[in-house]
């Protein structure tokens, strides 16, 4: 049995503990509200300054930079999470001024030495600051830093990669996507998409890549910056590619890329026998075409066995204009096609409201 | 002819003492487990909290919040005669910041006009709709509403009374998006929750199927148009209690099952699922008072039945706001209720229970759940009942007594503070000392009545469960909250 002189002196170990506690919550509580205050008071005077620069140009804009540049380290501690918010709301010749100052500050220098530290919330936070100082000479080191052991710290550099770099930075980001330390596509498809048309080269190479899903990534990418010159390379991966993965990407890529070519992969793709989530995508895209062609094998597929694919087909037909809608009201009338009317009526309903509720990315999983 | 008759009686009574004496000591034992298994989880969770906090400057909130590739995400608002708050919470609920969602309300047969409330307040037209019947439901549905003319995305349906879980059902066929996000009509969500507890999908979208938020106690806070402006502690012992009590067991105690990989509870106040995970394990029971709870050990059972690689995770930051009992007698049928749903979930998967199969589910949650929360109540009556009757019988030396529960009272008093001090570390919600003082308040009386009140209430839960008696959700009265201008109440009893 437990003696009483333990159970005693778990007693007064625990009303010192309790001690303690309300000790830490009274001190932290002080502390915080110090340091908020504090913080307030060092950075009011240079508040004024930093918002005149945003404003400034030319000399003016030259001495407030200087200016602002020399402030003490605890000033500048104290105004960083101002300029950090604001270099996230701002854009043109105020971001510019916003840059330039962390620059004179050497934030960007110092961040590309943070790249390496054995932190990973530093060299995340680090990968952060590149990316929002757009530092394009911190390309490769956060190529580099897509391999990071930590997965925030990757998603932290891919994010960044999607702000500063350039073509060269591509295979890097499509290799990211598999292996140990993969990216998740959502990410690298993001980055890709924000590197603008001069990557797009580039990411259409990623259309032959061995691994499916740097081929599927580089569709989804072309399709989303509207690269039409690679439409009949994405049709063929419709037509050919063995996984039903890349297939889904390139149906939704053809219909947002609005070419010809998508046409006729895009009615096999619909066809029975193939996987559902494609002929969803599939129907969807048609529908995005915008091809009166469509009209016939989407109003097929109004009875179609799957109601997913109904409705979408439905929808589609709806997009396609009065030839669209004429077939709807053909199928509505028809009491003979019991499914298929009531999806004509339903979608013709929505549509009467107002409400109709299309979107090719509903159709479509994670 | 005395001895005769006296000896069995004392080996009766010597047998008695001794069972007392075990008994005794597997209920001081028992106290002691249970804190420091409380303790336990809170430390992970702070753990985790120090490396979130480290981390947010880069995680790429922002980006979620405009970028079209965020998923798009369907929110399903499962309602039951709540005609007072529905228009109020369908607003705030289509003024989140998420770049694309739905509002999915179900209208699961209402008698106080909550269509007509929407309606009013929506424009709404019925229309003629197909409803996918990916899930079967068993209340259908008789009409689907849309609002006229506008890019409002907000889908009403009204269905025959069958239910919470059916309801939610029916919503999750009508949700279009492939992320789904079960919501009470009366929960408050920040602005930012539906980014919050959609990142971890963002951020690991092949694994995650599952992700819960934290549900904060709305008594006494202020809100304003549908959102908490100012969280305070409310002004009420009870209210105060429960909030410490939220604070270890939903704050920390699931942020820690979640960092361990054990997390069993997602409340249905607000969790996210991937909607083809939900189908395939056929949606929420019916059958079950737990739903919430019973969908996510399905999908931890399917997922490792499949030999997934799979996550299920709880985001712990104060993003969604609930409406707690103000009245013991409210507060009792919930805590019956709950007790209930976890004993036949408990039930219902018992051959998960130490099974090596389900890993870290079979063999650690889920037996502490039995250990630590079904058994809880019948363990801690037991003990009110065994340590007097130890100490009337000289099994238990009262002087050690005293002592002892002196000791253990302090200790579940040290678990309480170290919630209070970690969520002052961490969140610091609460701007006023009146409120801190308020929760360290709560502390010291949780463990005095209001323990032995809620372990009675969960007995009874647990023998309904045993019993299977019939189904009856309590009414749950609402005080409503402080709101500048405004006071929000509602009433009304579910299913």
């Amino acid at each position: 049995m437990i003696s009483a002189g333990l159970v005693r002196g778990a007693l007064l170990g625990l009303l010192a503990v309790v001690l303690a506690l309300s000790l830490l919550i009274v001190a932290n509580r002080f502390v915080r509200r110090h340091r908020e205050r504090r913080r307030e008071r060092i950075a009011a005077p240079v508040r004024g300054s930093l918002l005149e620069l945003l404003c400034a140009e030319g000399d003016e804009q030259t001495e407030l930079l200087n200016r602002l540049a020399e402030i003490d380290r605890r000033t500048w501690a104290a105004l960083e999470p101002t300029l950090t918010t604001l270099l996230g709301k701002v854009a043109g010749g105020a971001r510019a001024a916003l840059v330039r100052l962390y620059e004179l500050r050497g934030a960007a220098v110092d961040a590309v030495t943070e790249l390496s530290s054995r932190s990973a919330a530093r060299r995340g936070r680090a990968a952060q600051v590149l990316g929002q100082l757009s530092h394009r000479p911190a390309a490769p080191s956060l190529c580099r830093l897509l391999a990071d052991r930590d997965p925030e710290v990757r998603l932290a550099a891919t994010r960044a990669l999607g702000r500063c770099g350039g073509p060269e930075a591509v295979p890097y980001l499509l290799e990211s996507l598999y292996g140990p330390r993969a990216v998740p596509p959502a990410a690298v498809i993001r980055a890709l998409v924000s590197l603008g048309p001069q990557a797009q080269r580039s990411v259409a190479a990623g259309l032959e890549h061995p691994q499916p899903l740097a081929r599927a990534v580089a569709i989804e990418v072309l399709g989303a910056t509207g690269v039409v010159s690679h439409t009949s390379e994405i049709a063929r991966a419709l037509r050919e590619d063995p996984q039903i993965e890349v297939r889904v990407k390139a149906a939704r890529a053809l219909g947002r890329l609005c070419m010809p070519e998508g046409l006729e992969p895009l009615l096999a793709a619909v066809r029975p026998g193939r996987p559902v989530a494609l002929r969803m995508v599939g129907a969807g895209a048609l529908g995005t075409l915008g091809a009166v062609a469509a009209t016939g094998p989407l109003a097929e597929l109004l009875g179609d066995p799957d109601r997913h694919v109904a409705a979408t087909a439905a929808r589609a037909l709806l997009q396609l204009g009065p030839e669209g809608r004429a077939e709807l009201h053909a199928a509505a009338d028809d009491r003979s096609r019991g499914p298929a009317a009531a999806q004509a009526r339903a979608v013709l309903a929505e549509s009467a409201v107002g409400a109709a509720r299309h979107d090719v990315r509903a159709e479509v999983a994670l | 002819m005395s001895v005769a008759t006296g000896e069995p009686w004392a080996s009766l009574l010597g047998a008695l003492h001794t069972v007392i004496t075990v008994c005794d000591s597997v209920v001081i034992v028992y106290f002691l487990a249970i804190n420091t298994s409380y303790l336990v989880l809170i430390l992970i969770a702070l753990g985790e909290f120090v490396r979130t906090l480290r981390r947010a400057p880069f995680a790429g909130h922002d980006e979620a919040a405009t970028s079209p590739l965020t998923p798009p995400v369907s929110v399903i608002m499962p309602a039951h005669n709540e005609a007072a708050g529905i228009a109020e919470a369908v607003r705030a609920m289509l003024l989140l910041r998420y770049p694309e969602f739905e509002v999915v309300v179900v209208d699961d047969g209402s008698i106080d006009g909550t269509l007509d409330a929407l309606r009013e307040a929506f424009d709404l037209a019925e229309v003629e709709y197909v409803v996918p019947d990916d899930i079967p439901v068993r209340g259908g549905v008789t009409s689907v509403h849309l609002p006229r003319g506008g890019p409002v995305r907000l889908v009403v349906a009204r269905k025959d009374n069958g239910g919470k879980a059916d309801a939610l059902n029916v919503g999750i066929n009508l949700a279009r998006y492939p992320l789904v996000c079960m919501v009470d009509a009366d929960s408050i969500l920040d602005s930012e929750a539906l980014l919050a507890v959609a990142k971890p999908f963002c951020d690991d979208p092949q694994r995650v199927v599952a992700s819960g938020g934290v549900v904060g106690l709305a008594n006494g806070c202020t809100v304003v148009a549908g959102r908490v402006v100012e969280a305070r502690v409310p002004p009420d012992l009870l209210g105060r209690v429960q909030v410490v009590e939220y604070l270890r067991a939903f704050l920390l105690g699931r942020t820690g099952w979640s960092k361990l990989g054990s997390l069993l509870i997602i409340a249905g106040a607000f969790g996210l699922f991937r909607k083809d995970a939900v189908v395939a394990v056929g949606g929420m029971d019916p059958d079950c008072i737990g739903e919430d709870a019973e969908l996510v050990i399905r999908l931890h059972k399917h997922m490792r039945e499949q030999g997934r690689d799979y996550r299920i995770v709880f985001v712990a930051e104060p993003i969604s706001w609930s409406e707690a009992p103000s009245k013991l007698k409210v507060l009792a049928h919930q805590r019956r209720r709950w007790h209930r749903g976890l004993t036949e979930i408990l039930l219902k998967h018992r051959r998960m229970i130490g099974n090596p199969r389900y890993g870290r589910i079979g063999l650690l949650a889920l037996p502490f759940y039995v250990v630590f929360e079904l058994l809880a109540p019948l363990v801690e009556l037991a003990g009110l009942v065994l340590v007097p009757l130890g100490v009337l019988m000289g099994a238990v030396n009262a002087d050690f007594l005293w002592r002892f529960l002196v000791v253990a009272y302090i200790y579940a008093v040290v678990v309480g503070m170290v919630s209070v001090a970690v969520e002052e570390y961490a969140f610091h919600r609460f701007t006023r000392w009146r409120d801190v003082w308020g929760g360290l308040v709560g502390v010291v009386a949780e463990n005095i009545g209001y323990r032995q009140l809620t372990a009675w209430w969960r007995l009874r839960g647990m023998w309904d469960g045993l019993r299977k008696s019939p189904q009856v959700w309590g009414a749950m009265t609402r005080a409503g909250f402080e709101s500048p201008g405004q006071v929000r109440e509602k009433g009304g009893d579910r299913v």
